[in-house]
């Protein structure tokens, strides 16, 4: 149902420690805002896809598709980034409009293709945290990091619900699909929101049955988890640290001198 | 072929280019990477009041009432699951709710600004919608903005005695149309490259609001088809949420 979710059971990179694939993320995801770079961008977009693809054993074509999620998002914004509509002409291109020209600077193409590069480079980044490591193995990081008890239960349970959920959303949608109430876009609408508000229902329903099977079972207002851990590697370690500090000292030399 | 008829062509390709583009764009999530960091820090700490306020009153609820946390957990799925399912859209290819609008309306704002922030980390790294860095900025568009102006709309209306459906198709749509711009605005602060602010604003706006202007037409009509149904099948459900006693 959600193909992320699935992959990342299958990586390779599975069962390395969270913690640290978390740090590499984050880090490397900051370096790579606070930088605004094209060159650290190049390298971080490699040395993540080179992480996901190759050591985490993703399909590439699964993660050439998954690049391209963000695009329309990407593509509409860097145009209104790069466009201009003004009276005047700028430096790069001016295509007429009756008084006004739809036109661009070279500043501002510089700037919409650096924004670009760092975007795609911090979603590479994100997918090597979403496609290595599962839900819940990050939620025992962010416990870690003590982040509040409350909010962190109610993640857990979330995660659990959204497949219990989306289990009874796809069952009625192909069931409404398999009797035509998707003839006419008047019809889609009506089964969807039908859909929506029997998923309502039904998610109560399911959410009693929980709390009296959870009652029954002596809950008393926090969840055990058994976590399963795996010790941090001192190569992994090494590797990060040596990663991020040639990524760092790039950062600074090309904050200070460019 | 003609300068005039040359031009002509390139202009009606640019369009088909866009138009086949657009359907693709979900709901307005900032991408990961898309805002320096002085902007993720801001909107982030801007968030935090109205996190905390969120997290205070559901602590209090918690503490009267402990089954509610596993509804409140449910709600929050419930909001991630409406807003990752594929809604019908006129052409025929891939949009999607926002579902804080309906979850305003069902639990609150204050409830929902702290769903929206869970809900939001599992979009971005379940279903690569938004990020890590601009969370806060995407928090405050969708879960506090949106949601506060939809409740707000609601609650007016409300007062005002006006038809409870038509209320909930305004709430619904113009807190969509508000996330919508109050995206704008975000993206225009962070990236004004040759113009004011203003004018960056105008530019994101009109190059978005092909898309999120139908959306939010669409979404205001589901959000009031998705009320008919459930006040008609789900009364003891809506009661137990306090819906039922202010509807009143």
């Amino acid at each position: 149902m959600i193909t992320i979710d699935k992959l990342c059971y299958n990586s390779k990179l599975r069962y390395v420690n969270a913690g640290e694939k978390f740090a590499f993320t984050m880090i490397t995801l900051l370096l790579c805002v606070i930088s605004r770079s094209i060159v650290i961008a190049c390298i971080v977009l490699t040395a993540t896809g080179i992480l996901t693809v190759y050591k985490g054993g993703i399909p590439l074509f699964r993660y050439m598709h998954f690049m391209t999620v963000p695009l329309a998002f990407l593509i509409l914004s860097t145009l209104a980034i790069m466009f201009n509509l003004s009276r005047t002409p700028l430096d790069l291109f001016a295509i007429p409009l009756g008084e006004w020209y739809l036109t661009s600077s070279r500043d501002s193409f510089r700037y919409a293709i650096q924004l670009i590069l760092t975007a795609l480079s911090s979603v590479s980044c994100l997918y090597f945290l979403s496609f290595s490591t599962p839900m819940p193995d990050i939620l025992n990081v962010l416990g870690t990091l003590h982040c509040p008890k409350l909010l962190i239960e109610l993640m857990l349970l979330i995660y659990r619900f959204i497949f219990v959920l989306l289990s009874v959303a796809s069952a009625i949608t192909d069931s409404q699909h398999s009797r035509m109430g998707n003839k006419d876009y008047k019809t889609s609408l009506k089964s969807f929101s039908a859909m929506v508000s029997v998923l309502f229902i039904r998610s109560f329903k399911r959410a009693n049955a929980l709390y009296d099977a959870m009652e029954s079972r002596c809950y008393d207002g926090t969840i055990h988890v058994l976590n399963e851990t795996f010790p941090p590697e001192k190569k992994h370690i090494f590797t990060i640290i040596v990663f991020d500090i040639i990524l760092l000292t790039l950062t600074v030399f090309i904050k200070l001198y460019l | 072929m003609t300068h005039k008829q040359k031009r002509i062509i390139a202009v009606i390709s640019a369009l088909s280019l866009y138009f086949g583009l657009m359907p693709a764009a979900s709901a307005m999530h900032i991408m990961e990477g898309y805002l320096p960091v002085g902007f993720c820090v801001a909107w982030g700490v801007i968030c935090l009041p109205f996190l905390a306020a969120g997290f205070m009153s559901i602590k209090k609820v918690l503490n009267e009432n402990r089954k509610a946390l596993i509804l409140l957990a449910m709600s929050g799925a419930f909001v991630f699951v409406i807003s990752s399912l594929k809604i019908p859209s006129v052409t025929g290819s891939c949009s999607h709710m926002t579902g804080t609008g309906l979850g305003a309306i069902l639990f609150g704002p204050a409830a929902v600004s702290v769903l929206g922030i869970i809900v939001l980390l599992f979009q971005a790294i379940l279903l690569a919608h938004g990020g890590l860095t601009t969370i806060g900025a995407n928090t405050f568009s969708m879960a506090v903005a949106g949601p506060l102006i939809s409740y707000g709309i609601y609650k007016l209306c409300k007062k005002c005695k006006i038809n409870t459906y038509v209320t909930v198709f305004l709430a619904a749509c113009l807190g969509d149309l508000f996330t919508y711009c109050v995206t704008a605005v975000q993206l225009a602060l962070a990236h004004h490259a040759d113009t004011t602010i203003l004018g960056a604003m105008g530019k994101f706006m009109m190059v978005f609001a092909p898309t999120q202007v139908p959306l939010a037409v669409i979404e205001g009509l589901l959000t009031c088809m998705i009320m008919m149904a459930l006040e008609t099948y789900a009364k003891p459900e809506l009661k137990a949420i306090g819906f039922m006693e202010e509807a009143k």
